[in-house]
């Protein structure tokens, strides 16, 4: 009887056990359905996050011709250096090995190699003999990725025009930062499968279905003249202490840049080394107060109102007159003189004159007509305005000073782009760096036809201020010096004292000297603007400025083979006695 | 007889079935690894398949020998298991894997007694507890004592190892043969009191048990670390949805699951078959359970009964263990899915273990009901 009661418990107890297992499968049934198919979307989700990864395809960056297609910012496959520490070894013996050929503290490299990440760089964009030594080690864990490195070949050559692209390939200032988009191209985006170790299994193909690789861009510049315009605007500055300078060579009926120099030089190779300021691009994002080149303008537009005739003369005060509380004056004092040699002795007290005859309302429209203070417009980051103050604004000290130029402030390359206006009649153009844009076959993308943005003045009008242009540079103008052997120049020079903060007036030490216009005078090719910034010898236009441009222009037409317009017993005179010496062992370097 | 029959032909085809069933999940969730490893793809599948015939042989072995011969064997057998763990412990004989020495290694197999002390405990239990049919179970000295003596030396050898789960596993055997046998509730308590008292100091005095315990209560915080072995076998299921990715076609085990063809291959499962394969599982293993419960139940003697008992419980327990673990209702444990998963010594036991089944089986009257 206790046998059978037992053996009924017995089994009893074993079927609890059944039982029990029953619930604990089902628990793990429920369980699975929940994983499995309740959470499905969002587990799914996260799986695919965890396998797939996106692998950047950076295209090779464009490369930037000069006019000529010379090469003068390109791009070269350069190796970089990667760790991935979990992979490796011996880190101490990898660090040491790795410090020894980069010339870098041990323990700079170790702190990289003992971090957490399963990738660090340990040195981008290495010289390719370094990388070579390297890999000789064969150490586990290292590897090189092929980047692309901007490079230059020219070293400063049009240093800020072009700018420079950082370590990532993108365009940081100048035109690589301007048409980073174009010389970039689209970047695309693998999607491929990993392991838990981080290899990639096999693609998707790739995202992107237009990819493009970086475009070509062929600028207006041309290598060599803009070589010439920043070696002989380099020893300009050199020889007269001069803080800087700027030059813009531009062909006045297309309004193309065909040089543009600024002094000091830059290296964009190097462009940690140099300081910010020589950076930039300071003939399109400087302004500066142009002088007595402005009276060009004023004449132009004086003469478009018919408020004065060429052959007017005007009483000049022997060379001190007051306006308002302020007294005027004039370098030389002169009696009455025509409105021509208003322009060819520079008169400023002629030219506050003038401007009191035609109005600050009317000069207003024309300067702004002349494009001064509004941007021109040329793809090229931060322009500047300029600054033109309003008619209203204006006291009558400052009407008369803007007459000379003074009081009112532009870019080089909008008073540039105003003499090319003069050169060609009356058009304003649309100044432009870039010619063309191709894609990596060499199929022209885009192409900046030639355009003028408005007609400032009539042909006639601009026919009588080049006519006053050109006896500037004659013998006994101020701008004798620019003249060049065989042909005939217009231009007009500008002395302008500089503004100074701590006096809060205009400095009589810091001037600008400068010289604007073009070549031949009749049928102009070139329009050349040379700005030598703070000189400390031979602080006029005339002196200092002048030569550069004749010096330019010489160089300029030889090599477009423009033939000479001058009759050639000029030839001799007007070169002798332009002549400076240059030191030849130019600063550059 | 019929219904005897299908118990006996279902417990043989099922171990089969799932063998099977092994053999293709290991050669999906090992190729790459053994690939990579050991330079042929069919490293694990091989070996495998090498363990799955032998331990065909032993179970059709087993199946041969009258159980009631275990009898004879019980002590001896138990004695050379006290024996095999201690010498397993000697520096220099047992081979060291990740912290643990568990395994002796002769040539390219591997042994791990502490699976053959399973059995040796289930038999020897079994045969004592048999003995005390007459109330002796209601005594300390006879129905617990004995008992305590067979089981807690192996524990203790086991915990050395150390191995905990295992440990933990043969004193819920003891625990839940005794219940079985009608020991007195008190006695039960106490012992489940000792159990867990004993289990929560193991825990405490081992770092990485608690970290481990921690990542099983909040595996998504830390799914990058200590977490990262649960979360892995949940974006398996996960990724499987209800019919799964299609065999071969899953990614988890491409290093992701930590070994995905021993402990893990049910994730693997659940991401290429979906649920309905982990269900099918499940299922085929409750149907085992059932079936080996009822040869308990109808078992021709007591001896029978707790034999068969300690071997499906044994195995339903590791089951369920195992499933648990990957599907995160337990903390990360070294637990096989038996018939399987990837491995020998496991695989071995567990086919002797339903030779012996199939053996009671084989002598049992299904026809006397209660």
């Amino acid at each position: 009887m206790v046998k059978l009661r037992s053996r009924t418990e017995l089994k009893k107890n074993i079927r609890l056990i059944c039982f029990s297992f029953i619930v604990l499968f089902s628990i793990i049934a429920v369980r699975a359905y929940f994983l499995g198919v309740l959470r499905y979307g969002e587990l799914s989700k996260r799986i695919q996050n965890q396998h797939k990864c996106k692998i950047a395809l950076t295209p090779n960056r464009g490369t930037i011709y000069d006019r000529n297609h010379m090469e003068l910012a390109v791009s070269i496959e350069v190796e970089s250096l990667f760790a991935r520490p979990h992979l490796m070894k011996d880190i101490n013996d990898a660090a040491k090995k790795i410090s020894s050929v980069l010339e870098t503290p041990r323990s700079q490299i170790l702190k990289k190699l003992n971090c957490k990440k399963k990738f660090v760089w340990i040195e981008r964009k290495l010289n390719p003999s370094r990388a070579e030594k390297i890999k000789s080690f064969n150490i586990a864990g290292l590897g090189f990725v092929q980047e692309s490195q901007r490079f230059y070949p020219n070293k400063e050559l049009a240093g800020q025009v072009l700018g420079f692209a950082g370590m990532d390939s993108h365009g940081l200032e100048g035109l690589e930062l301007e048409y980073d988009s174009v010389l970039k191209g689209r970047t695309r985006v693998m999607v491929v499968e990993r392991d838990a170790l981080g290899r990639h299994l096999f693609t998707e193909g790739l995202k992107t279905e237009d990819h493009s690789e970086g475009h070509d861009i062929i600028l207006t510049i041309d290598k060599n003249i803009q070589y010439l315009a920043e070696k002989e605007l380099q020893a300009a500055v050199s020889i007269s202490r001069a803080k800087g300078g700027t030059a813009v060579v531009m062909d006045p009926w297309t309004g193309e840049i065909l040089a543009m120099a600024i002094v000091p030089l830059f290296n964009p190779n190097q462009f940690l080394k140099s300081k910010p300021e020589i950076w930039r691009n300071r003939a399109v994002t400087d302004l500066f107060e142009p002088g007595s080149t402005f009276k060009s303008f004023l004449i132009a537009s004086a003469l478009e109102e018919k408020l004065i005739k060429s052959k007017d003369i005007f009483f000049c005060e022997n060379g001190s007159y007051r306006v308002a509380n302020r007294i005027i004056h004039d370098v030389h004092p002169f009696g009455w003189l025509s409105v021509k040699k208003i322009l060819m002795h520079s008169s400023n007290i002629g030219a506050s004159k003038i401007s009191r005859q035609l109005g600050m309302e009317l000069f207003y429209k024309y300067i702004r007509k002349f494009g001064f203070g509004s941007e021109t417009q040329i793809q090229f980051p931060s322009e500047a305005t300029g600054f033109v103050p309003l008619p209203y604004h204006c006291s009558e000290h400052t009407k008369s000073a803007i007459a000379f130029g003074q009081g009112i402030s532009v870019t080089a390359l909008q008073l540039a782009t105003a003499y090319s206006a003069i050169a060609n009649g009356g058009l304003l153009m649309q100044p432009s760096f870039v010619k063309k844009v191709l894609d990596s076959s060499g199929m022209v993308v885009q192409e900046n036809a030639s355009s003028f943005r408005s007609r400032v003045v009539s042909e006639k009008t601009m026919r009588a201020v080049k006519d006053m242009l050109k006896s500037v540079v004659r013998e006994d103008g101020t701008g004798e010096k620019a003249s060049v052997a065989g042909f005939t120049v217009a231009g007009k020079t500008g002395t302008s004292q500089k503004t100074e903060k701590r006096i809060s007036g205009y400095s009589r030490k810091k001037i600008i000297a400068s010289f604007a216009g073009f070549v031949p005078a009749d049928r102009p090719r070139l329009t050349i603007l040379v700005i030598i910034d703070e000189p400390e010898k031979m602080a006029f236009g005339g002196e200092i400025a002048a030569p550069v441009f004749s010096r330019i222009a010489q160089f300029a037409l030889n090599y477009l083979h423009v033939p000479p317009d001058a009759p050639p017993e000029k030839l001799h005179s007007g070169w002798k006695e332009t002549k400076i010496i240059f030191p030849e062992n130019g600063q550059r370097g | 007889m019929h219904s005897k029959s299908i118990i006996h032909n279902t417990l043989i085809f099922i171990p089969i079935f799932l063998i099977g069933l092994g053999l293709i999940m290991i050669y999906s969730s090992s190729s790459i690894f053994a690939a990579q490893k050991f330079h042929d793809s069919a490293y694990f599948l091989k070996k495998q398949l090498l363990f799955g015939v032998c331990g065909i042989i032993c179970m059709f072995l087993m199946m041969r020998i009258p159980y009631p011969f275990l009898k004879k064997l019980a002590y001896p057998f138990w004695l050379l298991n006290i024996g095999l763990l201690t010498v397993v412990l000697i520096p220099g004989i047992g081979t060291k894997v990740g912290g643990a020495v568990r395994w002796f290694r002769l040539g390219p197999l591997s042994f791990q007694p502490a699976e053959l002390a399973k059995l040796a405990v289930i038999v020897v239990l079994s045969y004592s507890l048999s003995k005390k049919e007459h109330g002796g179970i209601k005594h300390f000295s006879i129905g617990i004592l004995p008992h305590l003596i067979f089981v807690v030396p192996v524990f203790l050898l086991i915990v050395a190892q150390p191995d905990f789960g295992t440990a933990m596993m043969l004193i819920t055997l003891l625990f839940i043969m005794l219940f079985v046998a009608g020991t007195p509730k008190k006695f039960l308590s106490a012992l489940a009191g000792i159990a867990s008292a004993s289990a929560a100091l193991l825990i405490l005095c081992r770092g990485y048990r608690v970290e481990r315990l921690s990542s099983f209560l909040n595996p998504w915080e830390n799914a990058t670390g200590t977490g990262f072995q649960i979360v892995q076998s949940f974006l398996a299921f996960g990724a499987g949805g209800f019919f799964g990715t299609g065999l071969g076609k899953g990614t988890q085990k491409l290093f992701y699951l930590p070994e995905p063809h021993t402990d893990f291959i049910l994730s693997v499962i659940g991401e290429e078959l979906g649920f309905l394969g982990v269900l099918l599982v499940i299922a085929i293993f409750l149907i085992f359970v059932i079936c080996g419960i009822k040869i308990s139940i109808h078992a021709h003697d007591l001896f029978g009964t707790y034999l068969a008992l300690g071997i499906v419980f044994l195995t339903g327990l590791q089951t369920v263990m195992n499933m648990a673990v990957v599907m995160g209702l337990l903390p990360t444990k070294g637990t096989p899915l038996p018939f399987v998963s990837y491995g020998g010594t496991s695989l071995l036991i567990n086919m002797m273990g339903v030779g012996i089944l199939l053996s009671i089986s084989s002598q049992c009257d299904y026809k006397t009901r209660r």
